[in-house]
This record gives C-alpha cells, sequence and structure tokens, in this order.
C-alpha cells in the first residue's frame, strides 16, 4: 500500500496535523540547565562526605594491621610470654613522672588509669592528623 | 548555518562541559514536550516530564552507547516518564459533554472561521485522545505527530511490530468512534 492510499484510508489524518505540534514554554531550556546546575552540586558534597568517612575507616585498618602483624610475628619460644608483644610489653620502661594524686586530690588513681589517658591522647593526635589531611586533600 | 550534530555535543558534556547539554535540550525540547502533552493531556504536567525527562538523559548520558539515534532513546525516556506519570495520576474519565458542540465556541475576537475550524479540531483529538488509554496515546502521537515509523516505534516502545500495528488499529478506531460522537452531537446541536 502506497503512503497515498494509507493517507485516505486513515481517517484519523484529517484532523492530526503533525505541523501543530504542542511547543515547549519559553524559558525551558534554562531551567532545565538550572536543574542540572543545581544537581550537580549535592554531587561533589556526596564525594567530600565519603572522604569524611575514610578517616574512621583507615585508622581502624591501620590499627587492625598493627595488632595482626604484632601478633603474627614468630617468636622464638612455645611459652606464649614469648610472643613478641607480650616481650616488647614487658621490656618498655616507662619513666614517667610520679603524680602523687593524693596531694590534689583526697583519692588515690590506680597506675593504670596513666596509662590509659597517655593511650587516649595519642589516639586524639592521630584522628586529629588524618582529619587535617583529608581536610587539605579537598580545598 | 553551524550545524553540529548530537554525538558533537554528548561528547562534549561527557568531557565535562555541562552546559553543552543546551544545544540538545534546545533542538529536541518542542518535540519531547509534545509527546509528553499528548500523553498526559496537561501543559503543566506535560512540562514537567519533558523536564525530568531532559534530566534523566543527562544523568544516564555515559549509558547512551549510540546504537540508536539520540531521539529515539530521549523519546524513549519521555514516553515512559509520561506513561508512568499518568498510571500514578490517573485522572477521571471525559464525558462527551465536555467537549464544546460547536467550532464557534472557539471563535476569539480576533479568529477567523477557518482558524476557529482548527482550534476545533485540534481541541477534538486532544479531546478524543484522553478518552482512550496512556500507552495508546503515545502510539498515536509517535505515529502521527512524529511520523515514525512502526520500526521507530518499536525501539522507542519496547512493544514488537505486529503488536504495534494491532494496538493503532484499535487505538485509531476507538478515536474515530468518538470523533464520530462528537461530531453527531454537533449535528443535533445545529438542528
Amino acid at each position: 500500500m502506497n503512503n497515498q492510499e494509507k493517507n485516505k484510508e486513515d481517517l484519523l489524518r484529517q484532523y492530526i496535523n503533525p505541523e501543530r505540534i504542542e511547543k515547549a514554554p519559553e524559558g525551558f531550556t534554562s531551567k532545565v540547565m538550572t536543574h542540572i546546575q543545581i544537581q550537580t552540586v549535592p554531587l561533589k558534597s556526596a564525594g567530600r562526605l565519603r572522604n569524611k568517612n575514610l578517616v574512621p575507616v583507615i585508622s581502624i585498618v591501620f590499627t587492625i594491621i598493627l595488632l595482626v602483624t604484632a601478633f603474627l610475628m614468630p617468636g622464638s619460644e612455645a611459652d606464649p610470654s614469648a610472643l613478641p608483644v607480650v616481650k616488647l610489653i614487658k621490656t618498655i620502661k616507662l619513666s614517667l613522672p610520679e603524680i602523687n594524686f593524693t596531694s590534689i586530690f583526697r583519692f588515690n588513681l590506680p597506675a593504670l588509669l596513666i596509662y590509659v589517658f597517655i593511650g587516649i591522647l595519642i589516639l586524639t593526635l592521630f584522628d586529629r592528623t588524618l582529619n587535617v589531611l583529608f581536610h587539605r586533600k579537598e580545598e | 548555518m553551524n550545524y553540529k550534530g548530537d554525538i558533537f555535543y554528548i561528547e562534549q558534556v561527557l568531557t565535562g562541559k555541562s552546559n553543552s547539554f543546551s544545544y540538545i535540550v534546545d533542538r529536541h525540547k518542542d518535540k519531547a514536550y509534545n509527546l509528553a502533552f499528548r500523553i498526559c493531556g496537561n501543559h503543566e504536567e506535560a512540562e514537567e516530564i519533558a523536564q525530568d525527562s531532559f534530566l534523566k538523559a543527562y544523568r544516564s548520558l555515559k549509558g547512551f552507547k549510540m546504537k540508536s539515534s539520540f531521539a529515539t532513546w530521549l523519546y524513549r525516556i519521555v514516553y515512559n516518564t509520561a506513561i508512568s506519570n499518568v498510571r500514578i495520576k490517573k485522572k477521571g474519565v471525559l464525558s462527551l459533554e465536555d467537549f464544546p458542540a460547536d467550532a464557534t465556541d472557539f471563535i476569539g475576537s480576533n479568529t477567523s472561521e477557518e482558524d476557529a475550524e482548527k482550534e476545533y479540531r485540534s481541541s477534538l483529538i486532544n479531546f478524543a485522545l484522553q478518552k482512550i488509554n496512556e500507552e495508546e496515546r503515545g502510539l498515536i502521537s509517535l505515529y502521527y505527530y512524529e511520523e515514525m515509523s512502526t520500526e521507530e516505534i518499536s525501539d522507542v516502545t519496547g512493544i514488537s511490530k505486529s503488536n504495534i500495528k494491532v494496538k493503532l488499529f484499535r487505538a485509531r478506531q476507538k478515536m474515530l468512534e468518538i470523533i464520530e460522537k462528537v461530531e453527531k452531537k454537533k449535528l443535533i446541536y445545529h438542528e
């Protein structure tokens, strides 16, 4: 069937004029482009958020690697106390100034707490360093 | 005229020059808007659908394989967005009484009788389109307004060629029945 015959048969063509199309309203392109620009900004900040989340992840991974390495290092004796970590702890000789808490407060703190405080301080410094590093990277 | 194809601007966008997308929007906005309007039958919704479709196209531009033309790919997005939009916002069925009986109803202060008749026919088609389902509306629009072949429509809609022919036949029949009823009403009105 050629086009002419088809057109004759197709009654709807009497009513439909393909040239009479509904045109997009004025400013349509600029509206679409504005939406695109707005939507691309949150994509960048999503990337920043991902970088921020990397800080604790790296800290955890780093700590785990250190622990695993320490425990897996071969010891020379069968005795568990011969483990390099245990040995290392035993050889640590800290010469921290002795603080007499009773002179300040009316109670005495266990000696272990001093180590805990120092540990927290080191971890905080480590966390801050990583944080500063990643902030610089963003800029 | 310095005419560059869609592919040129798509490559520009993919290299980070997002502003090049405005050339693509400018080139296809009317056809995208028209297709959306024929399916949803409302100017505000059509604008929303067309905008949404361009945003979807922008976001998934990397996924455009360039196997089909950009227009076909874009129409597929517009068609699917419009169909799902209409399905969500299902409206009540229009009755014949909702359509004006006479072309004189379309005559404004500066309109000739001929223009009024054209306006009447155009409104009658829009009315008949709203009486058939959204899928049929999309097919009629692609076939008659975009003047696509059944093969091209198949690329856009994902419906097989033979099925498109059947669906187009049914949609055409339904629309002609509606038009006939309105025309009869017009005759009665004049008597």
